[in-house]
């Protein structure tokens, strides 16, 4: 097929019939973001790095929910077991010689895949699907959060954790990241490593048999597809990497509380890469970054009913807009080109 | 030629109902088989017991000599057992081209011999205009159509076609009959066809089953199952 014809797509379709320009906009968007340092400084070049690891997060749910069509409420459990084990690492594994946050990128990257391909593989191979799963990945959310509270002498409970700021080492050279703007970097080459990663996995095979489960799980079984498998290294790839994202998380906020974990910031996941739209890992990273800044800003001019007006949103972006953003804008560019 | 399929002695209860008793069938490598019978004659069932779909209460299943009654439909696709559903069961909002892309990549082919084999599939098919189209926009016919261009992309060398024609034109459903018959014949493709279409029956010239409350009626030619008199009385006399 050719590039052209790929780029012309039915109204209202998720962009398996995918666009040309995405990653040509998707560089863009990271030399925006390279550049910002050198014209800002202060608070934004400091809480950009988090949106920007929200946009991970938001990324990792598109993976799941917008390539394969299963919608988790538990990427908040992951992306705090991320940061519990970056804060845990910092403290305890000073001793064995290697720069623990290295460690705890390993780790934690490693210990989400686990839990969700254990998880994953159970249930998929007895065949829970569609709303099943997402109650089951709400109940992960809410198991990481009572284990966060529960098992206070080693997370803390309520008063959370504080970690240390990460530092780069190569042998006997030390990087610390104790500014803004050297974090800022290591993050931003992060995200857009991992967008280049999933979009890499989304052409290639592996993405087109998901395409396929989204749209018709039991025809891609009656082709010779074992399903369960791919839906378990889907699950597993999105929760390892909303765990490193958790763990940087960790190490540039310095702190990480239970809620992080929590039912309520899972759902915001949902509804940032809603909103985006799912379908996109543009649109989900962009859901990620302005829909948390947005909420972020209305909670200081509101705090009372910020999470209203998100609401209303969510709500008019289901109902009319089942795409999201990036839907409607691919609708719109679909109409003018006729 | 070869035997590829066996039924023997196959039965399905549901709680109270037996949907298929004591079924005896077989089918030859390139062979087209009819299987008819009212509603609720057990057709579908016994298409689910061969795809694997539905597990047999008794009774045994060999494909190639293989024993493939506990066999999950994963692996029976993989031996090239593939089903065709009642509604057509494509991928609605991928292309064409896509989709049988997708039915390709299930065969484990080398990434350069894919493209080649996916054209080929939609030439056989009659859809290679159709092939950067989004699927929904095809009409019923052509997505029937398309669904046994998953069949073929997948390799498969047993079709089960549960009603391929419905919803078609008479003259789609005439190029359906032909397509089936020469993919038998230049291929080797070996299918089981569940059908009303009396008209579409005949021109098949292909033997057939008559499935009537589960059990096996009768097996012959058109003219000897038009003759028939219990046939006539349960089904074709409707």
């Amino acid at each position: 097929m050719t590039e052209a014809n790929r780029t012309r797509v039915l109204p209202g379709l998720p962009p398996q019939v995918r666009r040309v320009r995405e990653p040509v906009v998707a560089i863009g968007v990271f030399a925006i973001l390279a550049l910002l340092p050198l014209l800002f400084s202060g608070y934004v070049i400091y809480i950009l790095p988090q949106y920007m690891l929200f946009g991970v997060l938001a990324m990792s749910l598109a993976l799941l929910w917008g390539f394969c069509g299963m919608l988790s409420f538990g990427q908040a459990g992951f992306f705090a077991l991320g940061a519990y084990t970056m804060g845990l690492c910092v403290q305890h594994a000073g001793a064995v010689g290697v720069n623990a946050a290295y460690l705890a990128l390993v780790i934690s990257m490693a210990a989400g895949t686990v839990i969700a391909s254990a998880v994953g593989y159970f249930l998929f191979s007895a065949g829970v699907r569609d709303s099943y799963f997402v109650i089951v990945t709400l109940a992960l959310s809410i198991i990481a959060e009572q284990i966060a509270v529960g098992q206070s002498q080693i997370t803390g409970g309520w008063n959370g954790m504080f970690i240390p700021r990460m530092e780069l080492s190569l042998w006997r050279w030390k990087f610390p990241l104790d500014s803004d703007a050297s974090i800022y970097y290591v993050i931003v080459v992060f995200v857009a490593a991992t967008y280049f990663f999933l979009r890499w996995i989304s052409r290639a095979k592996f993405g087109k048999v998901l395409a396929g489960i989204r749209e018709n799980e039991d025809r891609v079984l009656s082709l010779g597809f074992k399903v369960p498998l791919y839906k378990t290294a889907t699950f597993a790839i999105s929760a390892g990497l909303a765990c490193m994202a958790g763990a940087l998380y960790g190490t540039h906020a310095a702190f990480v509380a239970p809620s992080l974990a929590g039912v309520l910031f899972s759902t915001e996941v949902v509804v940032w890469v809603a909103i985006a739209g799912r379908s996109s890992l543009l649109a989900a990273l962009l859901g990620g970054i302005v829909v948390s800044s947005i909420s972020n800003a209305l909670s200081a001019i509101t705090p009372q009913y910020w999470q209203l007006v998100l609401g209303v949103l969510f709500v008019l972006v289901v109902a009319f807009f089942r795409g999201g953003i990036a839907g409607a804008v691919h609708r719109f560019a679909a109409h003018r080109e006729g | 030629m070869a035997e590829l399929l066996r039924a023997e002695h196959l039965t399905k209860r549901f709680k109270g109902l037996t949907a298929n008793d004591d079924v005896e069938f077989n089918i030859l490598a390139g062979e087209v088989r009819c299987v008819i019978g009212p509603n609720g004659a057990g057709k579908t069932t016994f298409i689910s017991m061969i795809s694997g779909h539905l597990q047999p209460s008794s009774g045994r299943i060999w494909f190639r000599g293989e024993d493939i009654t506990r066999m999950p439909v994963v692996e029976r696709a993989r031996l090239g057992i593939a089903r065709k559903f009642q509604t057509p069961s494509v991928f609605n909002r991928l292309t064409v081209y896509e989709n049988v892309e997708l039915a390709v990549l299930g065969t484990g082919r080398p990434s350069h011999r894919r493209e080649a084999r996916v054209r080929e599939v939609l030439e056989l098919v009659r859809l290679s205009e159709q092939s950067n189209r989004p699927t929904v926009m095809l009409s019923h016919g052509q997505r029937q159509w398309l669904e046994v261009g998953l069949l073929i992309g997948n390799d498969a060398e047993l079709m089960l076609l549960d009603e391929p024609t419905a919803g078609m034109t008479a003259e789609e459903t005439h190029s359906t009959g032909e397509l089936v018959r020469s993919l038998a014949r230049d291929l080797s493709l070996s299918a089981i066809i569940i059908e009303h279409d009396i008209n579409f029956i005949r021109n098949l010239e292909a033997p057939i089953t008559v499935l009537h409350l589960g059990r096996v009626l009768a097996h012959g030619n058109y003219d000897e199952i038009a003759r028939n008199e219990l046939v006539r009385d349960s089904y074709l006399g409707h």
